[in-house]
């Protein structure tokens, strides 16, 4: 007795073990899906979560020196080791921002010792320019070369002067120079002067190779500005030489000085804000846009609109600073730009991003100036005394809530919209990375495939699990089942390769097709039930579906056949133009048509598995019920099977649309990847995972298109996620409604 | 109660029924399964008005002549059917007759209760709607008036449209009934009705049935013996297929004619 006791015991003990064994190694399966899950997560907003980040400034260094002269200009190198200033007693001085030298004046040399005015050009071209009061200007360009002795990185500084040491006579009545603005580009470059007596002088200067030595000479010619206006407080000339801004309080003259023969006022405009006066404008990196600062802290964006074929300066949007704007900093590179005011306030603006990132003190008197790196990770502010280098972390400016999701005025676009275009060739090209073109692309292909793929695959499966002989339902169904494991890139090569050129060359085939393949069916399903019973029989009981294929066959082969000749009568022979230009609708070979039936095809095996599944599931004995009181079998399908059945049905459709809206392949191959918001079937879009696919290769790793991207991911794990838990929540009303219990 | 002409020892049971106390009457069917034959030469006369209970062992073949009457066997591909069963003189395997109209005339109630997933009112009235009744005190009253008639009325008057599910399993069995009934059939067939239920249900469907035969030719399949005498005017013995024995209920259960019978009803086997 005793030792069967402890037998069962210890038999017992193993089925614990074994018990628990089973359980933690199950639970830790399933922790360990979740997990995975989470990281995923976790990954994707470590990646996304920067762009959202605040900017932020935080004081690196500082250092005095003596100096009486106000400080006309600031600049620093690429690395931020050196550090220069134009003072007003027309010196420029290098010091380093080094750690081990913090301060040490390196290079000093004076350019000018009088001078009346002083002009700079745009801070990516950083040239200077004095004027003096003979009429004559001399042009410097502090420059930074960077060698590696030993190797150990050394940044000396330099001072280049590209039109010579000399002073260049602009005005020739040697008239003092009382405003100038001068810009350096490529091979050429220009000065706009107004003289004391009230003249404009516009001067170009163009280089020429020297066909013997390859010398650069500088072919010089001048010209007069036409009405100029008797005050000029203010002048900007574009960095690509076309326009020329002269600004007279709070109005604004526009030359067109591309070419030097015809230069005219293209337009004259008041720029000011409401109940204020204009303190300063500049030209942001690009030269398309001019920010316009006034004395009640409104800074305000003017750009070239094209309206009614005409190119005019428009108001675009504004800023807000706090105090009395004095002064406007454009960045490098970005479309951003700094201010600062009155009240001592520096701010942070970035206009695509339509937004104000930072607003921070700096001190109680405007008396300073400031300057942003090149790489914009670094600022300096300076007044008489001191130099303060202040680290920027302001990775992301461009990238805002408005400017993924809202409609944005991108620079000479006629309105407002929602454009993705994230990258081009040039450097000062303003990212337009709007999320709602590729969201809507992915919702329009996961649309038309849904559209193609759900009458289908649901009548198809209702079809197979109701009505269907077992014998063919179990070749049937497997079949349809392996279609799913077909990968979609041969699908995608083929709906790019071969559908999308037959159906742009058989367009009128293709849409018969869409109407004679149902009638077809229609028909043929009436001449079996008006056939003679003989003949009925004479096929096995079940097989009645197979008499559609040779139906089919015929009425897809007469459809194509007819393609030329419908063409040729309804669409004068070219379909294609016809759309375009009786209707208006354009016609992409790579369009939506294409992809709805290729991926359309990827979804259909999905949504059959299931909702095949779900009809054939409903129990027999409700089926019975309904025919014993009396039903057809039509409508025992409609009022019972398809009721109970319909959570299985809608969850099938469901995941149809979540693999849709996942789907990569087939819409990089076969939609063309153009990110358009147009309903149109028979033009293109560019999807969400399209569009990771397409552009990851060439994004460079952290940046803001890096980032973006990761955030599409996201956008499309919130997609599938919304649609899933929606699909979840209906299915479990509708279960709780129509299933058994 | 009626005089039948008993006692009546051959399969030709209940034979003297006029025309006008029959219900039904079942002429040499025979019934194949593809080449395996389930029903041999039954012929019977089923009387209106009255409780016909079909008794026997497991696959005695009383379920599929059950089956047969309202055509429920033409749903399985490879049944093949011979004979007649004829319904007020017309047979209803003829190939005029509609099987839908045939099923409106002849309901059935299966052996576990199946709701459909609707109210408990839809349910009811899911026959008339599929014959286009939409009248809305037409399907109220006919609601009404046939869950009082399977004594359902008082227990979901104040929910009629709750989803079915929510009823107890004895009372969706009589909510079956109720939708069976609800269309006005000459004949309710009744298969295994009790067989999922607990005793307390059971005896209130047995007492539902006693009811109904007032309006209705009720023909009954049950397994279990008791109940069969309990509600049963007349009672069919089959064994592998043939009807062994037909007649009263009473004669048959204290006064059985044939061997089989007499073992079946005494526990020998089944």
């Amino acid at each position: 007795m005793h030792g069967d006791l402890s037998n069962t015991l210890q038999a017992d003990k193993k089925r614990v073990i074994k018990d628990k064994l089973v359980k933690y190694s199950i639970s830790s399966g399933g922790a360990l899906v979740l997990l995975t899950l989470l990281l995923i997560f976790a990954y994707l907003l470590y990646v996304v979560s920067p762009i959202f980040a605040p900017a932020t400034i935080e004081s690196k260094k500082e250092f005095t020196y003596q100096s009486s002269a106000e400080v006309l200009a600031l600049g620093l190198d690429e690395q931020n080791d050196i550090t220069y200033q134009i003072t007003d007693d027309g010196k420029l001085l290098f010091y380093s921002l080094r750690d081990i030298d913090l301060g040490e004046l390196l290079l000093a040399e004076t350019i000018s010792s009088n001078h009346s005015v002083f002009a700079k050009t745009s801070a990516s071209a950083g040239a200077y320019l004095f004027a003096d009061a003979q009429g004559r200007v001399k042009i410097f360009q502090p420059k930074f070369s960077t060698s590696y002795p030993d190797d150990v990185r050394l940044i000396t500084p330099e001072i280049n002067y590209p039109f010579g040491s000399d002073w260049m006579q602009i005005d020739v009545h040697k008239q003092k120079i009382i405003s100038a603005a001068f810009e350096l580009a490529e091979e050429s470059a220009a000065a706009a002067v107004v003289t004391a007596d009230g003249r404009g002088i516009y001067y170009l200067l163009t280089a020429e190779e020297n066909m013997f030595n390859d010398e650069l000479v500088w072919e010089k010619q001048a010209v007069a500005l036409p009405s100029l206006p008797h005050r000029v407080d203010q002048m900007l000339l574009s960095p690509d030489l076309n326009n020329l801004f002269v600004r007279s309080g709070n109005n604004l003259l526009v030359y067109d000085v591309a070419d030097i023969k015809n230069i005219r006022v293209k337009s004259a405009l008041t720029i000011n804000a409401r109940d204020a006066d204009v303190t300063d404008m500049q030209l942001l990196t690009g030269a398309s846009s001019l920010m316009v600062a006034n004395d009640n802290g409104v800074i305000s964006q003017w750009f070239e609109v094209l309206q009614d074929n005409k190119r005019t300066f428009t108001f675009i949007r504004d800023f807000k600073a706090p105090g009395n704007v004095s002064a406007i900093t454009p960045e490098y590179f970005r479309k951003g730009f700094l201010t600062t005011d009155s009240l001592g306030y520096l701010s942070l603006f970035h206009t695509t991003g339509d937004a104000r990132l930072l607003t921070t003190k700096l001190s109680d008197s405007s008396a300073m100036q400031i300057a942003v790196s090149p790489r914009a990770d670094a600022l300096l502010i300076a007044d008489n005394s001191s130099l303060r280098l202040l680290a920027l972390d302001n990775e992301h400016p461009e990238i805002t809530w408005s400017a993924l999701w809202q409609k944005v005025w991108y620079e000479g676009y006629p309105e407002p919209q929602y454009v993705w275009q994230s990258t081009s060739a040039s450097d000062d090209f303003e990212a337009k990375m709007s999320l709602i073109p590729i969201s809507f692309g992915t919702i329009k292909a996961a649309f038309y495939a849904m559209l193609f793929a759900v009458p289908i695959a649901v009548s198809a499966a209702v079809y197979t699990a109701y009505f269907m002989s077992p014998a063919i339902r179990s070749y049937i169904k497997p079949t349809v089942e392996i279609m799913e494991a077909l990968p979609t890139v041969i699908l995608g090569f083929l709906a790019g390769l071969w559908l999308a050129p037959l159906v742009e060359n058989h367009l009128p085939g293709i849409i018969l097709l869409l109407i004679s393949l149902p009638l077809s069916v229609l028909a043929a399903a009436f001449i079996c039930t008006v056939l003679p019973k003989p003949v009925k029989d004479s096929l096995p009981d079940g097989y009645h579906p197979l008499i559609l294929i040779p139906v089919l066959l015929l009425a897809g082969y007469l459809s194509m056949h007819c393609s030329g000749s419908l063409e040729l009568w309804l669409f004068d022979g070219d379909t294609r133009m016809y759309l375009t230009n009786e209707l208006g609708i354009d016609f992409d070979q790579r369009n939506s048509l294409v992809v709805g039936i290729a991926m359309g095809f990827a979804v259909i095996p999905t949504i059959f598995s299931i909702a095949e599944d779900a009809v054939f599931s409903v129990p027999k004995s409700l089926t019975m019920g309904s025919l014993a009181l009396g039903a057809t079998p039509w409508q025992t399908l409609i009022k019972v099977v398809i009721l109970t059945a319909s959570p299985g049905i809608f969850s099938a459709v469901m995941m149809g649309a979540g693999r849709a809206v996942g789907e990569t392949m087939i819409v990089l191959m076969a939609t063309g990847n153009t990110p358009i918001m147009d309903w149109n079937i028979f033009e293109g879009m560019r999807t969400l995972s399209a569009n990771i696919a397409v552009e990851m290769p060439e994004s460079e790793v952290g940046s803001s298109h890096y980032r973006i991207l990761f955030l599409a991911a996201f956008v499309l794990f919130i997609f599938t996620f919304f649609f899933n838990t929606a699909a979840e929540f209906v299915r479990q009303r509708l279960r709780e409604k129509y299933s058994r219990l | 109660m009626i005089t039948l002409a008993t006692p009546a020892a051959d399969t030709q049971a209940l034979a003297g029924l006029s025309a006008a106390q029959t219900a039904l009457e079942i002429k040499k069917l025979d019934l194949y399964y593809a080449d395996k034959q389930a029903l041999y030469d039954v012929s019977m006369k089923i009387p209106k008005g009255k409780v016909t209970a079909f008794i026997g062992p497991s696959g005695c073949g009383k379920s599929t002549l059950l089956r047969c009457i309202n055509r429920m066997n033409d749903l399985v591909d490879s049944c093949r059917v011979e004979g007649s069963i004829e319904l007020q003189g017309i047979n209803i395997y003829d190939k005029s007759v509609d099987v839908a109209s045939l099923r409106r005339r002849i309901g059935m109630v299966f052996q576990s209760p199946n709701p459909f997933p609707k109210s408990i009112y839809e349910n009811v009235v899911y026959g008339l709607r599929l014959q286009g009744i939409k009248d809305r005190r037409t399907l109220d009253e006919a609601a009404e008036n046939s869950l009082r008639a399977a004594a359902l009325w008082n227990e979901v008057k104040d929910r009629l449209h709750d989803n079915a599910f929510g009823l107890s399993g004895g009372q969706q069995q009589r909510l079956v009934i109720a939708r069976a009934i609800a269309i006005g059939p000459e004949v309710l067939l009744l298969d295994e009705p009790t067989s999922s239920l607990d005793p307390i249900s059971t005896l209130t469907i047995e007492e539902l049935i006693s009811e109904l035969k007032q309006k209705f030719t009720v023909a009954i399949v049950t397994h279990n013996m008791q109940q069969a005498a309990r509600v049963s005017d007349q009672t069919a013995f089959m064994y592998m297929g043939k009807l062994i024995e037909y007649s009263d209920t009473n004669t048959l259960f204290t006064t059985p004619l044939q061997k089989q019978t007499e073992d079946y009803i005494t526990g020998r086997y089944g």
